[in-house]
């Protein structure tokens, strides 16, 4: 499984000179600026970056690139505690622990929390990478389009049922926001709900729509608050308490396990990557947990089951880049243009092939980790003084950078009215009671699950049989129901026995 | 807005939706019949239907079909959505640089903000730093009044 002689090999490769390090901590900076900043997003600084890695050998290439991925990913955190805006889709989880727990004065442990949880994360990834890079693109490669489409629908509904008490409204705003996901061309070129507007043919644009629904909804009804944090007390910026929070990770190791696993396995899985996994893992944990009703609220355990399986997912995406040739999102897409413009090809042969670079990229990422240790505690008191703005500062500010940011996504006007229109929409969705999460998630989906199930029934023939002959699709299709029916069975269950005892 | 109106809103809200998906499926239809086109929104928008269906029966077998909302009323909050739309609007016309200094300007007001030399010096500041970063980090060419494009 390990190739020994490739691995001393790769070590040569990295700290023979230091041309390829030189590249790390601008890399890392970088990272964190465009994930803290909402609107910005790693892919974009990986793209913007991008031609600069032309006149770097490949290893330092990567080196720069896999750096910009891990700041990012630690980065999006960073807004998605201190405003409810994550950085990026990857982070939608951490807002909704993390703001919780800024809002009562945590926001210092909030963002240790997050810190501690995203480096061991990264670095379970790119372990799990070291050792398991052959088996786990095989493993890949057995995920069929049948698989992919129930993985979004289970994926969905236990985003849908987060809000125990309004189920059906979670359900109407996840389903909902999966049919705007399939508006504009569909997979067999006929352009659907677009009203004869031409910038609907590519779909609505969905992190502008995501930063309305998240961000700017949440601001306008912050809009009469006088601060993120309204005790003076809660808002200082105390290092001491940002290793608390650093320290407090580490009370939850099964999370951050089950969330550096779950971020993996997503990870690798073409297109769902960070943005899913994230998701997974919190409602996994808060599933599992004793007190699920504490999720929401400030529970920091859901801080650490999102940043391990956002990070971690880092590693996962590499697998599929490095083994199989496919880019597991928007950055690995970035990495994969790299790869062209140094005429190198992904894939198996190319892991048989450069064996020694592979790991050098592996062993450089470990390195990666620790050092945003050190430069993530050196931004994060930076950072953190946001909670002691006004809000009445604060939220023109990032409205400002959201309109400006979602310019930058579109290149014209299109991303600035989409975030108006669907800040709007978000503002009555959380008046009342529907769940912006499944509405955005769905959005984010929507051409994906169209995609995968157009496939499946290309690939059986419109034969629905076909599904029977599928274990892992009725396993998940099995955990679906299980995960929908399962909360308000026990729900009745728990309050029969409470009504028998009394 | 009255507590009424709110309860009312809820209802239109629902009603709204059941309408948007309603109207995404006829359009799917006219566009194309064909299985392939409708594999997922056919199902997907039967089954929105009947949830909102239920959801509906429920409220109206428990007496609620237009329960009270706890939230903020929504009149509070509608002077800075209108605000940031006229913002929005206002960018192709204003520039994205004048439009966000007024857009600060005018929101600091709004909320309170009574020392003047702090409304101007930060709307200025900040929206022209902010414009000008995104104009040069950008690709694109972003309408400016007065900073150089």
């Amino acid at each position: 499984m390990i190739d020994f002689a490739a691995v001393g090999q790769s070590l040569d490769l990295l700290f023979s000179n230091f041309g390829p390090w030189l590249v790390v901590v601008p890399g890392i900076v970088l990272g964190l600026i465009f994930g803290a900043t909402p609107g910005l997003q790693i892919s974009m600084a990986m793209a913007i970056f991008l031609p600069m890695t032309m006149y770097m050998d490949f290893i330092q290439a990567m080196l720069f690139l896999t750096a910009i991925f891990t700041g990012g990913s630690f980065g999006a955190g960073i807004p998605a505690i201190l405003m409810n805006i994550p950085g990026t889709s990857s982070a939608i989880a951490t807002a909704f622990d993390g703001y919780p727990m800024a809002r009562k004065g945590q926001h210092n442990q909030a963002l240790g929390v997050a810190l501690a949880s995203s480096v061991i994360g990264a670095l379970m990834g790119y372990v799990v990478l070291f050792f398991m890079i052959q088996p786990l693109s095989y493993m890949v490669l057995r995920l069929g389009p049948a698989e992919m489409f129930v993985v979004i629908l289970w994926g969905m509904t236990l985003i849908a049922s987060l809000k125990g008490e309004q189920v059906l409204k979670g359900l109407v705003a996840g389903f909902v926001g999966l049919l705007v996901g399939t508006i504009g061309f569909g997979e067999i070129g006929l352009a659907r709900g677009t009203m004869g507007q031409t910038y609907l043919l590519d779909g609505v644009p969905v992190i502008p729509a995501m930063m309305g629904m998240f961000a700017a909804s949440e601001l306008f009804k912050l809009a009469n608050k006088g601060f993120i944090v309204e005790s003076a007390d809660a808002r200082k910026v105390k290092v001491s308490e940002i290793f608390e929070g650093c320290r407090m990770a580490f009370r939850y190791p099964v999370v951050m396990i089950r969330g550096g696993l779950i971020g993996v396995l997503v990870g690798a899985v073409p297109g769902v990557g960070s943005s899913v996994s994230n998701l997974l893992s919190y409602i996994e944990t808060k599933r599992r947990d004793r007190d699920p009703d504490s999720f929401g609220k400030g529970n920091p355990k859901g801080v650490v089951a999102s940043e391990a399986a956002n990070s971690s997912s880092e590693g996962g995406s590499m697998a599929t880049l490095l083994a199989l040739g496919i880019p597991g999102g928007g950055a690995t897409a970035v990495m994969l243009a790299a790869f062209a413009m140094h005429n190198i090809t992904g894939g198996p042969q190319f892991i048989r092939q450069q064996t020694d670079v592979v790991y050098a990229i592996i062993f450089a990422n470990f390195a990666q980790v620790f050092l945003l240790v050190i430069i993530g505690l050196l931004f994060i008191p930076l950072l953190a003084n946001i909670v002691k703005v006004p809000m009445r500062y604060l939220i023109p500010s990032v409205l400002v950078l959201a309109v400006m940011g979602s310019f930058g996504l579109t290149g014209n006007m299109t991303g600035p009215a989409t975030v108006l229109i669907f800040a709007v929409i978000g503002w009555i969705f959380r008046h009342y009671g529907y769940s912006v999460p499944a509405a955005v998630i769905g959005m984010l989906l929507g051409s994906l699950a169209e995609k995968s199930l157009l496939h499946s029934y290309q690939i059986s023939g419109g034969d629905i049989t076909y599904v029977f002959e599928r274990p892992v699709t009725l396993a998940i299709f099995a955990l679906l129901l299980i995960s929908l029916f399962s909360q308000p069975l026990m729900k009745k269950l728990k309050a029969r026995q409470e009504a028998a005892q009394s | 807005m009255s507590e009424c109106k709110r309860d009312y809103g809820d209802f239109i809200v629902l009603t709204g939706l059941a309408g948007f998906t309603l109207w995404y499926l006829l359009d799917a239809i006219r566009v194309s019949a064909t299985p392939q086109n409708l594999l997922l929104i056919l199902p997907l928008a039967i089954i929105v239907l009947a949830i909102i269906a239920l959801e509906l029966f429920l409220r109206i077998k428990h007496g609620s079909l237009f329960r009270s909302s706890e939230e903020e009323p929504l009149h509070k909050t509608l002077p800075v959505v209108g605000l940031f739309a006229a913002y929005v609007l206002s960018l192709e016309t204003l520039g994205f640089d004048i439009a966000t200094v007024v857009f600060l300007a005018l929101f600091l007001i709004l909320k309170g903000e009574r020392n003047w030399w702090l409304v101007g010096g930060y709307s200025v500041a900040f929206g022209l730093s902010v414009a000008l970063f995104f104009s040069q980090m950008l690709p694109y060419p972003m309408t400016l009044l007065l900073l150089p494009s």
